[in-house]
């Protein structure tokens, strides 16, 4: 195998791999740009570096207050999605459930079902009630979707990991609460943590179920920023853009360290 | 605790589905089975002790060919969506599958993984800038002497199914790439030892091989494609009229409930179409390797 050797096929197929990971990851960069230019609306070449849109974030009532409520939601769901999907996902692997296979679909099926079509039908429920739109309400709508992916990440690692380590635990005489936490759950752990970061950024992210179950003026992020964009193309909108962007990025490094990103591809 | 193969009965740590179980319900099940019961009532039981079960909704939905024209833009955009999202995510998939380095691997994961996990309005913004009349394209293109008019990027089919294709091409990059990196690549080399060159062997080999992998990345994205809400509204303009956006009009606009349920039940028939199809396909595939 002479690698040295000039090999146009593997040149092209190179440079198609690399022309589609500039399609991928040009736009996202570009905000960056847009989020500094100081032009009082989108408009390139840049002329200039301001921080004016982040001052007009950062100082902004209405995009702070939505961002602390996406930040207080997100947490919640963190929480909620790691207990209900990880213990889902120890009952699935280890509770010899018949027909555990279509349930696990059944589980799964939020994240493929369309997202505005669950944001409709809890909105319809909770008028159908009379509850209004109460703050828990939209926590469990963007729960039933980040669970999927707790569920994911923790089947991953039950699946790899060996049963016979908690067995060899029962037989040197530890009773079944004592293997659970402490051979089972340490075990677990990445799985379910790396699930609940996802979970985070999923409901941090999450637009059509939140479009749905919010009250006016007491928008998600992503509500907030759709609203203003029908009217408005600024650079505040790329001031609040970068800040979800950075928030996606410290989530992929994060990911990388708890399981690896690769866990994740293998399903 | 005994080994499950020994014991086949149920053992209590079943139980711990039990939160899953209530949420899958409450939260979904009785949801959809509401917007369904809506669909069929003629107004809103909370505060209208007359209804009554009607068809109308659907009557409605047959007799005006606009819904009908929009559910087959939905579609149309879904099926092109997913196409290109296909041809630009093989080679990708194909790649991050062979690559022999880690740190190689790693970088292209991230290049993948990061668009996907920065929110789908952020990414519609991103595309709204770029195709925009003063956008980057036509500003530098006009700057360049290259075009003296702007093009018609967006508030069209064509800049709607663009952003589609960036923002769902990750999860066919990342469906494909677990399929392909299942094929065992010595298949490909046995094949060139045997007189194959490298597109045959690959068309022969390992392009078969990785059809359930086309299949199930497909079936995805359409599913997501024909539910976006926010890039078709902000990126179509008055051109673009699909399912999702007819549906939030229904309740957002001129309150509905009825009506948008019975839309809703369409593109949910659709989708769980989809859906079954998409679990048969893996399920095939993984047979019984894993349970997961």
């Amino acid at each position: 195998m002479s690698r040295r050797r000039f090999d146009p096929v593997r040149a092209a197929y190179l440079t198609l791999n690399g022309a589609i990971v500039a399609f991928l990851l040009t736009p996202i960069a570009i905000i960056g740009v847009f989020a500094l230019n100081p032009t009082p609306y989108i408009s390139f070449p840049p002329v200039g570096v301001t921080l004016r849109w982040f001052d007009k974030f950062f100082t902004s009532p209405e995009f702070m207050n939505a961002l602390w409520l996406s930040l207080q939601v997100a947490v919640a769901v963190l929480i909620l999605s790691m207990l209900i999907g990880g213990l889902c996902a120890l009952g699935l692997a280890r509770g010899n459930i018949p027909g555990a296979r279509i349930l696990t679909a059944c589980f799964m099926s939020p994240l493929m079902l369309p997202a505005i079509l669950t944001g409709l039908a809890l909105f319809q429920l909770y008028l159908l009630l009379d509850i209004g739109r109460p703050v828990w309400g939209l926590i469990m709508g963007h729960t039933l979707v980040a669970v999927p992916y707790v569920l994911r990440t923790t089947l991953a690692v039950l699946h790899n990991f060996d049963r016979r380590i908690e067995e060899a635990a029962a037989v040197h005489g530890a009773g079944p609460l004592r293997v659970f936490f402490e051979v089972t759950l340490p075990l677990i752990q990445p799985g379910v943590v790396a699930g609940g970061i996802f979970a985070f950024i999923v409901s941090f992210d999450q637009f059509p179920i939140s479009l749905f179950l919010v009250l006016p003026k007491g928008e998600t992020l992503p509500v907030v920023l759709f609203n203003y964009m029908k009217f408005d193309l600024d650079g505040a909108i790329a001031a609040a853009s970068m800040v979800s962007i950075l928030m996606a990025i410290l989530v992929v490094v994060l990911l990388e360290k708890t399981i690896g990103l690769k866990t994740y591809v293998k399903l | 605790m005994a080994s499950p193969r020994r014991r086949p009965a149920m053992s209590p740590v079943a139980w711990a589905i039990g939160p899953a179980v209530l949420l899958f319900v409450v939260f979904f099940v009785i949801p959809f089975a509401t917007m369904a019961l809506l669909s069929f009532l003629s107004g809103n039981p909370a505060n209208n002790p007359n209804v009554s079960f009607t068809t109308r909704h659907y009557e409605r939905l047959i007799g005006d060919s606009l819904y009908f024209e929009a559910l087959v833009a939905t579609l149309r955009i879904g099926a092109i969506t997913t196409l290109v999202a296909l041809l630009l995510g093989y080679p990708l998939a194909h790649l991050m599958a062979r690559i022999h380095s880690r740190v190689g691997h790693a970088l292209l994961l991230m290049a993948v993984i990061a668009p996907m996990l920065t929110g789908i309005v952020v990414r519609t913004f991103a595309w709204m800038t770029l195709l925009q009349d003063r956008g980057v394209i036509n500003a530098t293109l006009m700057g360049w002497g290259v075009i003296s008019e702007p093009l018609p990027l967006m508030y069209n089919e064509f800049g709607t199914i663009l952003a589609l294709v960036h923002i769902y091409v990750p999860f066919m990059v990342l469906t494909l790439t677990g399929v392909i990196g299942r094929i065992d690549e010595r298949l490909e080399q046995a094949a060139r030892n045997l007189g194959a060159n490298r597109f045959q062997a690959f068309l022969e080999v390992t392009l078969p091989l990785s059809l359930p992998g086309i299949l199930a990345g497909s079936l995805l994205v359409f599913a997501l494609s024909i539910s976006a809400y926010v890039t078709p509204f902000l990126m179509g303009g008055t051109d673009v009229l699909t399912l999702p956006m007819l549906i939030y009009q229904q309740v957002g606009a001129s309150f509905n409930l009825g009506f948008a349920g019975a839309l809703g039940v369409v593109l949910l028939a659709v989708s769980l179409v989809i859906v079954v199809a998409y679990n048969n396909v893996l399920g095939r595939f993984a047979g019984g390797e894993k349970m997961a």
